[in-house]
């Protein structure tokens, strides 16, 4: 299980307005594998990671997702596997106006059929309740479950966005910039909770960040996009000081 | 109050405001000039003078008893609750006309909006269909949805209320519509991505992100249909138009000031009641 | 979990206490909670205790009328007897009346809204509470308003409750009220639809102004310029384009409501749809009712384009 693939893209393309934003990819992610995504801001990032998700199909090349093409199976399939992937978004992506616990019991969507979903979200059973309060313990925030989201700090919502990801019990976690709204004490914080998390559930973790730093230091193993294609791709200390100042120099 | 913009308005250039002005003023005059329009019209004349008076020196003091008793009925009720029980009618009419506009337009509302149909086949379709369909409801005024009632079926309270609730319905589910695509797709876009079904996105990400909104406008309607409700008094139902009709051609204007104020003081009562909902829904 | 040992029994116990204790304090609004029960109150009241049936219209004698009415009274007379083409009965009405009201009632609307826009401006600025304060702009304005003149501000309230009182009173009664006084011409339709809705353009336009950016106003007021001159030269223009946009939606409810002005006695589509119907001439009421809707959407789409070049600001 350890070395089975969780993503393989092979010559990924993925064209958005007539330009190609990733440029014929080729990445292997294995199981258990901690990766930070690193390069200047419109290198395909987010692009790449949506495409793990699963939301944006390559326009050429393809993708598996834990061995399987989404792009050969029908719809009610490709949601499961979504499903097994979760995703903390920059902005947080939560409803403001709802409470932070069905904003983590929204995680548990992809599994369920309609009846089942509402009562989810309207007045969840026992077990439910135990298991997103206990996943709010653990990202630190667990007596909020009763709050309007929007009353909660930036620093916080992003726990509450990373609870509904653990909620869904994915195989694996992609966070796009999950630090780009909070100071730099914070932010270590944030991304020591989300390694520790993924060492302790086994999950594939790619996240990108802005922060080289950070990224050395707690990933082994860092990609570099520019332009759309694969400008490193190795662990931190291959990484050398003018390798990563030509990896965000800002000339064409 | 109105639904505010929530796209707002690119800047103006100079040039282009004074053409904007310019061009508003023109064809204002234009009006002015083809209704034949004269100044002098603007002031009362004839019996006019006499009316305007005495109705305008009636609103300082309006009644709180009957003007004149002469023609009472002697099981006549108090006046001032009989301007109680025309103002609890008008706001009944107002609450179940409301009340059936709100299921139309929440029904047509989500037919007619884009994000219901996200993933789905066939949306196209049957959101022209019903977006035409809401349009010719609402672009048929409640008055006139009234008369066609009366010429139909006659005189009926429920007709009263069907008059107003199908417009009001088409209003509500084109504004429902709306809101509920120009709300932020944030929330929606992760719940799809973490393999919720169309449904499940929409129910969940889209309808409560535009939820507040939808309520505020709801209930900006309803201070209208309490508006529209007192109209209809005109056509003969009991509300506050019939009582105010009246007592003008019986030349009891204290009479009809205290019905303008009681229909004010509802509308003002109304006013600070949905200030303070959307204070709390605002966190 | 081991649910079988006594140790993590209690300890779910004792998170589920925990997590109950939580959501009975959760945080919530008595007012919204209050609001739902007094909705709900009303809701039932106003279908049980008024007479208000829907039944009623599904009754059979109510069946049979409009059955009645839709088969012959509302059926265009060509149709009904063979007498003529359904062309040349609707060109006749189009020439003996229908076209002038349709146009009249535009004209009503489009006159009473630029009228009604123009005084609103006027209460806008007098009404908004930023600019009618003894030190306009500050932020500390309304901190000490105790040691400050009240001049101002009392004029400000005085002009938001005159915005109230004109847009309280629906169009319809200020144009019952208003033909009485001044006779039958189009005025008592425009200055209705004109009072009324500067009535609501006040209460917008107060409103916008309130909610402009306060910094360029600010550094305009600490270079000493006057508010009248702050009002023509920074709060007209930045203000202008939401306005414009009230302005717009309002003018398709003017057009809307014109339709039934007439109905008093004002020469346009709603005079024409009260006289055909006091004559039983049904199928012609129906024309005018058609060609109303057909006016109102005219002016719905016009308003909505007019929205959008505002927006997308060419």
């Amino acid at each position: 299980m350890s070395s089975s693939p969780a993503f393989e893209l092979a010559g990924v393309q993925v064209n958005l307005g007539g330009r190609p934003v990733l440029d014929s990819l080729d990445l292997r992610f294995v199981a258990g594998d901690m990766v930070a995504l690193i390069g200047p801001s419109g290198a395909g990032k987010t692009t790449l990671l949506r495409v793990l998700n699963g939301v944006i199909a390559p326009s050429r090349g393809h993708l598996k997702m834990f061995g399987q093409n989404p792009a050969d199976l029908a719809e009610a399939r490709r949601r499961h596997l979504r499903a097994d992937v979760g995703f903390v978004h920059q902005d947080h992506s939560l409803v403001p106006n709802l409470r932070v616990l069905q904003n983590v019991v929204a995680g548990g969507l992809g599994h369920r059929g309609f009846w089942s979903s509402l009562r989810l979200m309207i007045r969840p059973v026992r077990a439910d309740l135990m298991r997103a309060h206990q996943l709010l313990e653990r990202v630190g925030i667990g007596d909020r479950m009763y709050h309007r989201t929007d009353s909660l700090s930036g620093g916080q919502q992003q726990r509450v966005a990373l609870a509904r990801a653990l909620f869904q019990s994915p195989h694996a976690l992609l966070a796009d910039e999950p630090v780009s709204a909070v100071d730099p004490a914070r932010a270590r914080d944030m991304i020591a909770l989300l390694t520790t998390l993924a060492k302790e559930e086994g999950w594939t973790l790619i996240a990108s960040l802005h922060d080289v730093a950070l990224a050395r230091e707690f990933f082994p193993r860092l990609v570099a996009l520019r332009e759309g294609k694969v400008a490193f791709d190795g662990p931190p200390q291959d990484l050398t000081e003018s390798a990563a100042e030509a990896i965000y120099r800002l000339d064409g | 109050m109105a639904k505010a913009p929530a796209i707002p308005p690119a800047p103006l250039t100079p040039s282009r405001r004074t053409t904007i002005l310019f061009g508003l003023a023109l064809v204002a005059v234009l009006s002015f000039l083809a209704l034949g329009l004269q100044w002098g019209q603007l002031l009362p004349h004839g019996g006019g003078v006499e009316i305007a008076g005495n109705f305008f020196a009636a609103a300082v003091q309006p009644a709180f008893t009957y003007e004149g008793s002469d023609f009472l009925p002697a099981d006549a009720p108090a006046f001032l609750l009989k301007v109680g029980l025309a103002l609890w009618r008008t706001l009944l009419y107002a609450v179940a006309a409301i009340s059936l506009a709100l299921v139309l337009g929440a029904v047509f509302g989500v037919l007619a909006s884009e994000g219901f149909w996200q993933g789905r086949r066939g949306g196209a379709a049957v959101r022209l269909a019903v977006r035409w369909f809401m349009a010719v409801l609402r672009s048929v005024h409640e008055l006139i949805w009234a008369l066609l009632f009366l010429a139909a079926i006659g005189l009926s309270p429920a007709a009263a209320v069907m008059a107003i609730a199908l417009p009001y319905g088409g209003t509500l589910a084109k504004v429902f519509a709306e809101m509920l695509d120009e709300s932020s797709p944030a929330a929606a876009n992760a719940l799809h991505g973490l393999g919720a079904r169309p449904l499940q996105v929409f129910l969940f990400g889209r309808l409560p992100r535009a939820l507040a909104d939808i309520a505020a406008y709801a209930f900006y309607r309803f201070e209208c249909a309490v508006r529209s409700s007192a109209v209809l008094g005109f056509f003969g139902y009991t509300t506050l138009g019939l009582y105010i009709r009246q007592s003008f051609e019986n030349l009891h204007y204290r009479e009809v000031w205290a019905y303008l104020y009681a229909l004010l003081l509802l509308v003002l009562a109304l006013e600070a009641w949905s200030s303070q909902i959307r204070r709390r829904f605002v966190a | 979990m081991n649910a079988n040992t006594p140790g993590a029994d209690s300890a779910a116990d004792a998170s589920w206490e925990h997590i109950l204790e939580l959501r009975r304090k959760r945080p919530r609004s008595g007012w919204i909670r209050a609001s739902l029960w007094v909705a709900c109150g009303l809701l039932l009241t106003a279908w049980t205790t008024t007479g208000i049936r829907m039944q009623d219209l599904f009754g059979a004698s109510r069946m049979e009328r409009l059955d009645r009415f839709l088969r012959e009274d509302a059926m265009p007379r060509p149709l009904r007897d063979g007498s003529g083409s359904l062309w040349s009965w609707m060109a006749e009405l189009w020439h003996s009346g229908a076209g002038t009201a349709m146009l009249a009632t535009l004209l009503i609307a489009v006159l009473a809204i630029v009228l009604a826009a123009f005084l609103a401006w006027f209460f806008a600025l007098l009404g908004a509470r930023n600019l009618m304060s003894a030190h306009p702009f500050l932020p500390h304005a309304t901190a000490d308003a105790k040691s400050c003149p009240q001049t101002l501000p009392r004029i400000a309230r005085a002009i938001r409750l005159l915005c109230v009182l004109l847009r309280g009173i629906p169009e319809y009664i200020w144009a019952f009220l208003l033909l009485a006084m001044l006779g039958s011409s189009a005025w008592p339709a425009v200055l209705a639809l004109a009072i009324h809705n500067a009535g609501i353009l006040g209460r917008l336009g107060s409103e916008t102004v309130e909610n402009l950016s306060p910094a360029p106003l600010r550094a305009m007021t600490m270079m000493g310029a006057s508010r009248r001159v702050v009002a023509f030269t920074a709060i007209f223009p930045l203000s202008l384009g939401r306005y414009l946009l009230y302005f717009f939606y309002r003018f398709e409810t003017c057009v809307r409501e014109a339709t039934v002005l007439g109905m008093l006695g004002v020469l346009s589509l709603g005079y024409e749809i009260v006289e055909a119907r006091a004559h039983g001439r049904y199928d012609e009421m129906l024309f005018y009712v058609v060609l109303a809707m057909l006016l109102v959407l005219a002016a719905d789409i016009l308003s909505d384009l007019a929205r959008r070049w505002l927006r997308r600001g060419m």
